[in-house]
């Protein structure tokens, strides 16, 4: 970008109409982030109506500020409550809130919120000055390298899983039966719906997500309030120790900002499924020293913190650079650009250059405000501490449905989230992890979609899908992933039997 | 008088009154029902389709419209899921007292492909307002200079021809396709036909290399045809298209007169009081006939076509006839 047309874009950028409703924005974000049950995606979709009163520029700017800040503000109940506020936390809310048990609930979350930040503006840097070349990149995905980055995203349940590999694997095929629910994705037969038009839809990802880590919490409080009636955590001090808990996570923290960037640009994963595959690959790649609890639980927040934010940056390149949603989140922004009579696309930036790169500048700075928002947010969840659970608890529940039916409109939403709170609260018990169960349902159908179409183009020869270069790479990168440690730990059962037993 | 029978009397009182209050509210309800016209609640506007597509985005045209001249809102909701069979379902499935109203598109795919059970008789016909014809796109270095020549290849290899659907294979894009290799002595049944999400799916992966051939809308395809990753080899319109005057119509380019695409219209559940649809079909002849309205379609690439309830009734039925043929031998 010139200097001259980053004048113009600032320019656009800097008036009072918009300033003032990226600060609404943001203030809503803040409040759907922070409730759990409310997601960033049901915030932008709020604000399509408003969009039509709108000059472009205003809607579009505060669509994205209130993505960026909905998304972080989703920490914070996760961190006091262990309920992820967005389904884009529930990578780290276990983690959060072990810091907050211990007294350290300000280090979490100013350590979340840095990450945030950091991972927001590398994304929206990436949009500003990468954005041509990603997109090029994106374009030269067919179904067969979707197949193989959907396998490659499914290889993180295995790190994620926690310390019990058949629980983790459990959890997967849970996922990948209740994605099953709903009309099949390649040839649209109807599959286990019982008869029934509601479940033609599926099992719908926010009511699920809503149910297992919101509704599961607020049932398993209702049936043992013991639980929650230690002292609730205090937030304690947020930059005590902060500068040498990220110093020492610059390379998880910049590996899950380019995670969420890359997992965001490719259509059908969003900033859920980024933090997860951000934290199981810096897990894989940074070298783990013996270090304590709070360090172990650090480990997990940096890099999912990033890449969650990063991946809003990410999944707008596509949107914005050739109108392909990443997400529903993105469907959504492509939609207000259309309804602002622009269609996004190459020639968007040709005929309305000042307003996109504006825009783009737009979701820079939301980036940067969002330190000082979050602490904003972190001062008002004080009062709410010192709510009693008892009260606390049937609000978040009354929110989770509202949320739920919000987004899918239907009452069949209802029971779905009802359940997999059931489904969530047994799982829990049973000492089941809930994440890879995340992963199971957002790509069991894309892998099932990419491999049955890239078969049917092929009249069923299952050579095409290492045909092409792009694809036969990722593949002989997946192999890697599941290969090297199994022959490591064959190698080193050799050696020494019984160290690994 | 003592207070024992002060509270008698008062319960007494308290009790009349209740039954007088409850009867004349009854008396009041009654009148009101049969006095006050339609609308007198805010009416609901079913869009099975998701938030931001070009469904949602004419549906709210339209609600913002009816309900200017209505004066009740008229209130958009989204049900998306299924691929719309849900949104059409609970549509269909309402009380057709006028206060559930629906959009409706091609659908006549879902029953003959046994996702669902509607067909047009569960439906009360309002007005089409809108016509998309579709576009025939491959990939800009494919080795077809033009339609004929694609159309010779398919014929020479089918099955070495892959064709995105742009959604579901039943769907308008590939019914229109389908018409148009039956057209030229191809057997559609033969050609490989692979589903997607949607037309920017299917448009992705001709620009990756995956498919040949994508039928759907020119507005759909812009973002593509304008970066020059594909070419719209023909429109299938009588005419072309003001916003596209370089893609050649079917007639131009191969000589044949095929008018097929997707539609969009206004519907009621079946039996929906015949005052009800009158009024409904007069509002949205002023609106479609507005130039405020005209202008705002043109300007996010939607094609317009009147159609009053009659002639609208006539099509669907047509539609879905042509629909269900075509999928017998498309062989889905």
């Amino acid at each position: 970008m010139t200097p001259a047309a980053l004048g113009a874009a600032l320019a656009l950028l800097l008036t009072p109409q918009v300033l003032a409703v990226m600060a609404g924005a943001a203030v809503l974000g803040l409040v759907v982030g922070a409730l759990p049950g409310l997601t960033a995606t049901l915030g932008v979709a709020l604000l399509v109506p408003f969009a039509l009163l709108l000059e472009p520029l205003p809607a579009l700017a505060g669509v994205v500020t209130l993505a960026a800040v909905a998304i972080t503000a989703g920490d914070l109940p996760g961190a006091l409550l262990r309920v992820p506020g967005t389904p884009a936390s529930a990578a780290y809310a276990e983690a959060a809130h072990r810091l907050a048990r211990r007294g350290r609930a300000g280090l979490a979350l100013g350590t979340g919120l840095v990450c945030a930040a950091v991972g927001g503006v590398a994304g929206a840097l990436v949009l500003l000055l990468g954005a041509p070349a990603l997109a090029g990149l994106a374009l030269h995905m067919s179904t067969v390298e979707r197949f193989w980055l959907a396998v490659l995203g499914l290889s993180a349940a295995a790190v994620v899983a926690g310390p019990s590999p058949p629980r983790g694997a459990l959890a997967v095929l849970i996922g990948l039966a209740l994605a099953l629910v709903g009309l099949d994705p390649v040839s649209g037969q109807p599959r286990l719906t019982f008869g029934l038009t509601d479940l033609s839809g599926g099992l719908g990802l926010i009511p699920v997500m809503i149910g297992l880590f919101a509704v599961s919490r607020v049932l398993a409080h209702a049936l043992d309030p013991k639980t929650d009636e230690r002292a609730p955590p205090r937030i304690g001090p947020v930059f005590a120790g902060l500068g040498q808990a990220l110093g020492r996570r610059r390379r998880a923290i910049a590996l899950g900002g380019g995670v969420g960037v890359v997992i965001g640009a490719i259509p059908g994963a969003g900033a859920d499924i980024a933090a997860y595959v951000a934290q199981a690959v810096a897990r894989r790649l940074t070298p783990g020293r013996t270090k304590g609890e709070d360090d172990h639980d650090l480990d997990a927040i940096a890099p999912a913190g990033a890449a969650n934010n990063a991946a809003i940056g990410g999944a707008l390149v596509p949107a914005t650079v050739l109108g392909i949603p990443g997400d529903s989140l993105t469907a959504i922004v492509i939609g207000v650009l259309m309804l602002n009579g622009i269609t996004p696309g190459p020639a968007a930036f040709l005929l309305h250059g000042d307003t996109m790169a504006a825009v783009l500048l737009a979701f820079l700075l939301a980036n940067l405000l969002l330190v000082p928002a979050g602490l904003l947010a972190l001062a008002l969840a004080r009062p709410l501490l010192a709510a009693p659970p008892v009260v606390l608890m049937p609000l978040i529940l009354g929110v989770c449905l509202v949320g739920s039916y919000a987004v899918e409109r239907t009452t069949t939403a209802l029971v779905v989230t009802m359940a997999a709170g059931v489904l969530g609260l047994l799982m829990e018990r049973g000492r089941v992890p809930l994440a890879p169960v995340v992963l199971g349902l957002v790509l069991g159908p894309l892998i099932e979609e990419m491999a049955l179409t890239s078969l049917m183009k092929a009249g069923g020869d299952p050579a095409v899908l290492v045909e092409r270069p792009g694809a036969l790479g990722l593949a002989l990168v997946t192999a890697a992933v599941w290969g090297v440690p199994a022959v490591r730990a064959g190698i080193a059962h050799v050696r020494h039997p019984r160290d690994s037993d | 008088m003592n207070s024992h029978h002060t509270r008698i009397l008062g319960r007494a009182a308290v009790l009349s009154l209740a039954v007088v209050i409850v009867a004349m509210v009854a008396v009041a309800w009654t009148a009101a029902s049969a006095r006050t016209e339609w609308p007198e609640r805010p009416v609901t506007l079913i869009v099975p389709s998701g938030a931001g597509g070009g469904t949602d985005l004419t549906g709210r045209m339209l609600a913002e419209r009816l309900e200017a001249r209505f004066g009740q809102p008229f209130t958009v909701i989204n049900q998306g899921q299924g691929g719309g069979v849900v949104g059409i379902g609970a549509m269909t499935g309402a009380r057709p007292d006028g206060y559930t109203l629906g959009i409706l598109y091609n659908f006549a795919h879902y029953k003959a492909l046994g996702q669902a059970d509607f067909d047009v008789d569960d439906v009360t016909p309002i007005a089409q307002y809108n016509f998309d014809p579709a576009g025939f796109q491959a990939r800009a270095d494919s080795p077809w200079p033009d339609l004929p020549a694609a159309l010779d290849a398919i014929k020479a290899d089918p099955t070495g021809v892959t064709i995105g659907c742009a959604g579901g294979c039943g769907g308008s894009w590939p019914i229109a396709v389908a018409s148009l290799l039956a057209a030229w002595d191809i057997d559609p049944a033969r050609v490989r036909m692979i589903p997607s999400q949607g037309a920017n799916a299917s448009l992705q992966d001709l620009a990756a290399g995956g498919l040949d051939v994508v039928p759907c809308s020119l507005p759909e395809a812009r973002a593509f045809l304008d970066a020059g990753l594909v070419r719209a080899l023909a429109v299938f319109a009588d005419q072309r298209l003001a916003a596209f005057p370089d893609v050649p119509t079917l007639e131009e380019a191969a000589g044949l007169t095929l008018t097929l695409g997707a539609w969009r219209g206004v519907v009621g559940p079946a039996d929906l009081p015949e005052a009800i649809t009158r009024r409904l079909e007069a509002a949205l002849r002023d609106i479609v006939h507005d130039p405020d309205f005209r202008a705002e379609m043109a300007a996010h690439g939607f094609g317009l076509r009147w159609r009053d309830a009659a002639a609208f009734e006539a099509f669907m039925r047509a539609e879905e006839q042509r629909v269900h043929a075509m999928i017998r031998d498309l062989g889905l």
